[in-house]
Order: structure tokens, then C-alpha cells, then sequence
């Protein structure tokens, strides 16, 4: 029966309306009115709708709201704090790394869980962590460059 | 005075696509909203006989089942009207352009169904018996061609042919027969799927002045309002489109898709109506890039001047017109490369066959052209003996040369430029570095391609945006209020729409607001395509800019202007011998490529791209860069990764999955982008156009790298490992 699930998302409780199957992605926008995690394929394939599951960048378009448990979930929106953009937004803006923008939900997703489990990541983990989200304005490399300066600003040597 | 042309300002739109807060059409809620599912025909030719809805209606939560019966005008299209906008029985199929009982591809809608829920809309449309007779149909362009091959449009003309382009300059026999050097090629290009990553979405309603508006994705707000009005028989002040953030477009959202239904709806239903495509719909449902099937012939003189080219092309143009024509007039021009060839003969075809619609995509015509240009020069400069770059210069078109066209290419021509500054930067003179381990299966090889595009609308449409400036304050201007409906797809249209208000007011960037796409309360922008944007708001903004700083020195507060910006005149294709002035202004490219292949698994690594692009002037070279950027993954997906199948009418690549484009796994190690600014005379502040231009080298641009490094020429592309395999013969 629905509403027996309550799931925490950007440090608020919601009690979820949709059926246990309900994919997280569909509960997010359709119940809890957040824009930030896109539908992209419907098939786990190009990472638009991530979200983090704990500190775990997860894709929610297949993912039942009913496994999320109390695992809190936090999107773009939530990254924001007291108004404070996050270091891998603010990087995103000052790389001018967004074109479109529908991948950048993922992008900065993974970024910041990448960043926090991996202060410093090679090359090499860097674009193997971003290998499940595509972008097709082709803006990789001024992502690329936009971790760079995130990993900057989060370790307290960038500059404002 | 400040300006800001030329500073990489940062995005206006940059914070809210960080933030999650901007909205996207898929985003879009009302209350009382109604979800709306299409019932695609799912086969390639067929007559609808029957439909029987009766299950579907009876299911609690269905508003409504629509078909051909209930569109007043059931035909639209960009370029000609011969699209149906539902395929099914109607009792005045007969009278209009095209005959709405027949499926001519299996993207065609046959039915659209809304409900309460996308749920119950879902299960409805599964419960709808469509009774089929299907009808020999063609797959093959070339096969279309034949007199005896089943008709698409029997309605018109005498062949499935709908498009011929000609091309008569000079003599090209004679020019054959006094000729050093011939070379002859048969080339093929793919399909390109757009592959935005915002599928297809809209939400529709009723405006306070009751106006049945439409909110989706598109890249011309004045078309999609037109096409929409015609369709259901209103005036095009009844219908209102507005773009909210848009995710992505490249060509493929200048057709309609969501539009013409949703509206449809909600005129008949007077109820908010929403729609979200799946990714199997959009793939299905737009247009592709057109496929080409090019055979040719070119000529030199032993010294390294061009002396002829003789060309066919055959491209699919699919079921349906959409921008076919237009496409393969730049297919035609750019068919001789950036070079001047005093003989020329050519002709184009365009065919309808059953399958998928060929459509507008990045490049427009010219990355399939520049694909058999440029090898064909390859090829001609090493039976020449002479360096592949060297040759391209020694032909470049300078001032004053003839295109195939008969006249010369106005403003200033600057490939000479842009092949000096790739070749320079990639150093391509200096001594090579060869692969080093002799028991290595990589092996390196580079390559350097050209291109140009035209900018802007041509053969004869007479191109014009419009534009509206407000300028605020009291004794000094406050803020400035631009209001412009052109499409913002992500190449940064509106940053540069404010930075060009910004330096034509004088005021600083950050006091311009700008208010955007919407067809109810601004004039025409024309469309976000043929690397038009930047040129023609430019344009109109100066305009209407000066118009309102004359306003203000008369004391009128606010100062308001409206301008409406039309362009220099160009002429369509003499029908026999093209001969014209089809374009206001061109860009030109250059290209050098640097990978590795392995010859044990046939995996191309790119390492080095350059790209040498004269955008006349880079009004944001942090967003020049990002279009460079871009186009090079995109053109990289094209030439390597992106396999678009389809068998008997059905795309068998419909899913991200099985469609792959690159990832930061695929791209180059490095893409140098040397931005050239050689103003063009008649451009806002010298600006060319350049949303197209970096894509167009480097596909050949790789496959001459791939023969540098191999020994072998592929005619056909993408160069996935299975093709380069067979090309090296180590697989069948």
C-alpha cells in the first residue's frame, strides 16, 4: 500500500505517495517537485537522472523507491547550502562547463561524490568516474577542467 | 565606454542549470494537467484501413482518442507540406497535399491519446486496433530511383525523386581529356541520430488571453507557431510557443514532433495537456542526418591546380521533405570543398524511401560533401607526390574565385588563413615522431581536412530577425531590456543576445536583462540553425539598440525601439546550371588530426585535435571555444562510434544503449581550438557564424589520418573497429 514509505531527501522527510516499484527518479519530480535529476533515457544509460544515495551517485530512473530504506537522498538542489552554491557548482560556472545543461545534474553528482570519497583523483579516475554520464554538446573537456578547479575550491586553494 | 564583445562573460543561464532550477519543457506542471500518449504506426508503408478505440474509451481516466478525423488541416512540414499529422481514415483525406490514410514510415503518428494519468494513456493506446493494409515499400535511395519502384507521394510529381540540384560550370569533359592527374571514388555516408539528451516534451494550455499555447523544445518559435496554426485551421495570433530551457537540438528539433498534437489537444479539450517522450519515441520520432551515397570524379594538372570534379549524389531523403531541399543545396555547394575548380558538374538528388526522415543535423548537407572533397583530395595529392596540406593551400579559394555556384564568395575569404594557422599550430612541418616500438600493433598517423559553411538562411529566402531594446534610467542608463524569441540550445545565444545590447548601449554586461522566446509578445528571430543565431540577433539588436539611443537622447524615458533586421539578398540555383549567389556570408575551418589505431583490434585512439575556425569575431571566446569543443566530440561520434542501423524501414538503434555516442572515455586527449577573427564585412562587429563550422573537417580529417598511419583509404564510414578490421583485410 502506498504512503508507508517515508524517504529523506535534501534533509527533509516525505512520506511517498507512489507505488513501492515507483522508480526514485519519478517520486522526486512528480511528488517532491525536484527539477534537478532529469529524464534522459528511461534505461540507466546516460546518467541525467543521478542522484546521491548516501555519498553513492546512483541513478534513480530504475531504481525503486522502495529500496532507497533510510538512506538519505540528496540532489542538485541539495547541494546547495544556506544559499551557498557547492564547490562543483560554482566550478561548473566558472569553466562555463554548461552548454545545454541537461547532463550537468550528473556531471556534478558524480563530481562531488568523487571529490569527497577522492580529494585528489588521477586523470585516469577522474574520466572513469564520468564515464556514465553523457553530454552531447560535447562540454567533457570544460567538465574536465571544471573538476579540476572544484578539487581546488574543496581543498581551500582556489581562488574566489 | 565598456564593452564586453570579445570577454568571456560568464553564461546567463549558467547558475540555474547548476542549481536544478532551470526548467526545462519536461519540467512543466499545471493543475488540472492531462498526459497525452502517440500511437506510432511501428511499420514503414501501409494504408490505415480501420481503427477501433472502443476498448481504450471505455477505460475510466480517458479524455480522449484522436485521429486524422479531428485535425482540420492534416498536413504540415518546413519546407513543403506533405507530412500528415495523424495517418488514419478521415472523411476529407481527399483535397488536401497529402493523403492522410497512408503510413509512410514507422514514425508516423497514427493516433494520440490523453488521460488522467500517463499511465492510463499508456494502457488505452496499447488497446487500440488499427487495421493495416501494408504496401510494397523501398528502403534503398538508389532503388527509389527506378521507374518501377513502389511511389511514397504518388500525389506529386512522377518519381520518388524531390529534389535535383545542378551544378554546369565550365567543361568538365575537356577539362577531363587535357587533365595529368584522375581521380575516381564512390563513398557512403551514415545516418547521425541527434541524440539530444532531452527527449522530445511539452506542456500545453490555454493562456489568460486564450491563446492554446504550446511550451516545448524547438529551434524556431515563429515556425512551430505557424505550423501549428495551420494544422487546426487558426490564426497564428490564436497560437502562442514559448521555449523554456531547452536540452539540446543540433538540427533536430526544426521539425515538428510534440507540437502540432499537443496543441491539437488542448484546443479540442480546453484542459492542460503534457507529454514526455521516451527515448525509443524521440529516436523513432525525428529526423536524421540525411545518408549519402556519392560518387565522383576530380581532376589536376601535374603541377597541383585543380582543374575538374564531377559528382552524384544520391541521399535518402526518407517518407517526409522536412528541410531536404535546403539540406542538399549545401550538400551542393560544398560538394568542391573550399577550393577553387574552374570545371564543375554535378548533380543531387534527394529520394523518398520508407524510411526514417532526413532532416536538418549540425552541418546541414556539408559534413557528407566534405567527406568525398577531402579524401578525394588526399587522394589526388598523393598521386601528385605532394603534401596533402600544401595541395589544400594551393587551391584554396582566394578573393575573387569562383565557387561552383559561378560567383565568388561574399566577404572576406579566409580558408588560406585557417590552413596556415592549423597546420602551424599542429606543427604539421615539422619532423614526425613514428611509432617507436617496432612489436607495438598502435600505429599513428595524422591527417588535415577543410570546410566551410554558409551562414545564415539562402537561395533566395530573404533572411531577417527581429529584436526589441528598452533602455532604463533617468540621467544615465540603468538597464537595458532586451526582448528576443531566439532559441537558447545550449550554444549560449542569450549571453551573446545581452553582451551584443551591452557594447551597442554602452552599458556594462550585467545591467541587461534579457527576455526570451516567446512568439506571443516578440517578432520573428528566424531560426537557431544554419549558424544564423549569433549573426542575425546581432544584427537586430544593434539595431534596435541605436534606434532606442536615439530615443533617449530625445529625453523619451524608457526609450524603446524595435528593429526588425533584413539581411543581403541572395538568389536560388539556376536549374540548370546552379549558377547563383545562394549565400550572404560563409565560415572557414581547417583541421589537423593525430591518433593511434591498433591493428590487432582496429580501436581508433584519438590523441590531438586542432581546429582552426574563423568565427569573423569571437563575441564570447569562452563559448567559441565550447562550440569547438563540441562540434570535435560530435563529429569524433559521427566518424567512429555512432552506427545508426535500420532494416526494412526499422531503426534498429533505438536506444542509448545500442546507439553510442562518444563518453570522456571516447574523446581526444586534447582539442586545440585557434579561433581566427577575420571580420567579415558584414557582420555585427564582424562576427561570422560558427555553430556548424568545427564539425565539418574532421571527418575526412581522420580518415586521412587513418590512411597516414595504415596504407588504406576507407570510403565509408563510422570507422568502427569491426570496418577498420575488414578495411586492413584481417577480417571478412
Amino acid at each position: 500500500m502506498s504512503g508507508d514509505i517515508v524517504i529523506t531527501v535534501n534533509g527533509k522527510l516525505h512520506t511517498v505517495q507512489s507505488t513501492p516499484d515507483t522508480p526514485l527518479l519519478y517520486v522526486l519530480r512528480n511528488e517532491i517537485g525536484l527539477n534537478g535529476p532529469h529524464f534522459g533515457c528511461g534505461g540507466e544509460k546516460c546518467g541525467a537522472c543521478m542522484v546521491l544515495v548516501g555519498a553513492e551517485p546512483r541513478l534513480s530512473c530504475h531504481l525503486p523507491v522502495s529500496e532507497i530504506g533510510r538512506a538519505r537522498i540528496t540532489t542538485l538542489e541539495g547541494l546547495i547550502e544556506e544559499g551557498e552554491l557547492h564547490p562543483v557548482q560554482r566550478a561548473f560556472i566558472e569553466e562555463q562547463a554548461t552548454q545545454c545543461g541537461y547532463c550537468v545534474n550528473g556531471m556534478i553528482i558524480t563530481t562531488a561524490a568523487l571529490l569527497w570519497k577522492n580529494p585528489h583523483p588521477t586523470d585516469e579516475q577522474v574520466r572513469t568516474a564520468l564515464d556514465g554520464n553523457l553530454c552531447r554538446c560535447g562540454s567533457h573537456l570544460r567538465i574536465l577542467r571544471a573538476v579540476r578547479r572544484a578539487e581546488l575550491l574543496m581543498s581551500g586553494k582556489g581562488s574566489e | 565606454m565598456t564593452t564586453s564583445i570579445g570577454e568571456s562573460v560568464p553564461r546567463i543561464d549558467a547558475r540555474d542549470k547548476v542549481t536544478g532550477a532551470a526548467l526545462y519543457s519536461g519540467d512543466l506542471v499545471r493543475a488540472d494537467m492531462l498526459h497525452m500518449k502517440i500511437l506510432f504506426a511501428g511499420r514503414p508503408h501501409a494504408r490505415v484501413v480501420s481503427i477501433d478505440s472502443s476498448a481504450a474509451e471505455s477505460l475510466p481516466g480517458l479524455a480522449a482518442i484522436y485521429t486524422a478525423r479531428d485535425v482540420p488541416f492534416n498536413e504540415y512540414g518546413l519546407q513543403k507540406r506533405d507530412q500528415p499529422v495523424l495517418c488514419s481514415p478521415s472523411q476529407h483525406a481527399q483535397g488536401q497535399g497529402v493523403r492522410g490514410d497512408i503510413v509512410r514510415c514507422e514514425g508516423d503518428q497514427v493516433a494520440v491519446i490523453v488521460a488522467e494519468t500517463e499511465a492510463i494513456a499508456e494502457h488505452a493506446r496499447d488497446l487500440i486496433k488499427v487495421q493495416y493494409e501494408d504496401l510494397p515499400a523501398v528502403y534503398d535511395a538508389a532503388e527509389a530511383m527506378k521507374p518501377d519502384a513502389p511511389r511514397i507521394h504518388p500525389e506529386v510529381g512522377d518519381s520518388n525523386v524531390c529534389v535535383l540540384d545542378k551544378i554546369r560550370k565550365g567543361d568538365v569533359q575537356s577539362a577531363f581529356a587535357r587533365a595529368d592527374v584522375i581521380v575516381e571514388g564512390e563513398y557512403h555516408t551514415p545516418y547521425q541520430e541527434h541524440a539530444y539528451l532531452q527527449p522530445e516534451a511539452g506542456l500545453a494550455y490555454i493562456d489568460e488571453a486564450g491563446r492554446i499555447t504550446v511550451e516545448c523544445a524547438g529551434q524556431w518559435t515563429h515556425a512551430d507557431r505557424e505550423s501549428i496554426a495551420h494544422a487546426l485551421g487558426l490564426a497564428e495570433e490564436q497560437v502562442r510557443v514559448i521555449y523554456p530551457a531547452i536540452g539540446g537540438a543540433f538540427g533536430g528539433r526544426e521539425d515538428l514532433s510534440v507540437q502540432a498534437v499537443l496543441a491539437l489537444a488542448v484546443m479540442k479539450l480546453k484542459r492542460p495537456v503534457k507529454i514526455v517522450w521516451s527515448r525509443k519515441e524521440s529516436i523513432i520520432g525525428h529526423g536524421k542526418r540525411h545518408p549519402m551515397t556519392i560518387k565522383t570524379k576530380w581532376a589536376a594538372t601535374r603541377d597541383g591546380k585543380l582543374l575538374a570534379a564531377e559528382t552524384t549524389v544520391i541521399a535518402d531523403a526518407g517518407a517526409y521533405m522536412y528541410t531536404t531541399n535546403k539540406v542538399l543545396g549545401n550538400c551542393t555547394i560544398t560538394a568542391t570543398g573550399p577550393y577553387f575548380i574552374p570545371n564543375v558538374k554535378e548533380d543531387v538528388y534527394g529520394v523518398y524511401t520508407n524510411n526514417v526522415p532526413t532532416a536538418a543535423f549540425r552541418g546541414f548537407g556539408a559534413p557528407q560533401a566534405l567527406w568525398m572533397a577531402e579524401i578525394q583530395m588526399d587522394k589526388l595529392a598523393e598521386k601528385l607526390g605532394l603534401d596533402p596540406v600544401e595541395f589544400r593551400h594551393r587551391n584554396a579559394l582566394r578573393e575573387g574565385d569562383t565557387l561552383n555556384v559561378g560567383t565568388p564568395a561574399p566577404g572576406k575569404v579566409s580558408i588560406v588563413q585557417c590552413i596556415e594557422a592549423a597546420r602551424d599550430r599542429f606543427g604539421w612541418s615539422e619532423k614526425r615522431s613514428l611509432s617507436t616500438d617496432p612489436q607495438s600493433t598502435l600505429v599513428r598517423g595524422r591527417g588535415f581536412a577543410c570546410g566551410f559553411k554558409n551562414v545564415g538562411f539562402s537561395f533566395g529566402y530573404q533572411e531577417n530577425s527581429w529584436a526589441r531594446v528598452e533602455l532604463h534610467g533617468k540621467t544615465e542608463i540603468d538597464h537595458v531590456v532586451v526582448w528576443h524569441a531566439g532559441a537558447e540550445v545550449g550554444q549560449g545565444a542569450h549571453t551573446v543576445m545581452a553582451q551584443f545590447a551591452a557594447a551597442a548601449t554602452g552599458v556594462p554586461f550585467e545591467k541587461v536583462t534579457m527576455v526570451t522566446s516567446d512568439s506571443a509578445t516578440m517578432g520573428n528571430p528566424g531560426s537557431a540553425s544554419a549558424s544564423r543565431m549569433t549573426f542575425m540577433a546581432g544584427h537586430a539588436i544593434k539595431g534596435a539598440a541605436e534606434k532606442a539611443l536615439a530615443k533617449w537622447k530625445a529625453e523619451e524615458r524608457p526609450a524603446i525601439s524595435e528593429y526588425t533586421y533584413l539581411a543581403p539578398k541572395t538568389t536560388p540555383f539556376d536549374k540548370e546550371t546552379g549558377y547563383s549567389t545562394p549565400n550572404l556570408s560563409y565560415a572557414y575551418a581547417a583541421q589537423a588530426v593525430e591518433l593511434e589505431v591498433d591493428l590487432e583490434t582496429g580501436f581508433i585512439k584519438i590523441l590531438r585535435v586542432v581546429s582552426a575556425d574563423d568565427v569573423g569575431q569571437a563575441i564570447n571566446p569562452a563559448l567559441v571555444q565550447g562550440q569547438i569543443e563540441g562540434a570535435v566530440v560530435q563529429a569524433e561520434g559521427y566518424a567512429l562510434t555512432e552506427n545508426f542501423i535500420t532494416k526494412n524501414g526499422h531503426i534498429l538503434t533505438d536506444q542509448l544503449s545500442t546507439y553510442l555516442i562518444p563518453t570522456v572515455l571516447d574523446i581526444p586527449d586534447a582539442v586545440e581550438s585557434v579561433i581566427l577573427e577575420v571580420a567579415e564585412p558584414n557582420g555585427p562587429f564582424g562576427a561570422r557564424g560558427l555553430g556548424e563550422l568545427p564539425f565539418l573537417p574532421l571527418a575526412p580529417a581522420i580518415a586521412g589520418a587513418l590512411h597516414d598511419a595504415t596504407g588504406v583509404w576507407f570510403n565509408e564510414f563510422p570507422l568502427t573497429p569491426e570496418r577498420v578490421l575488414r578495411g586492413l583485410g584481417k577480417i571478412k
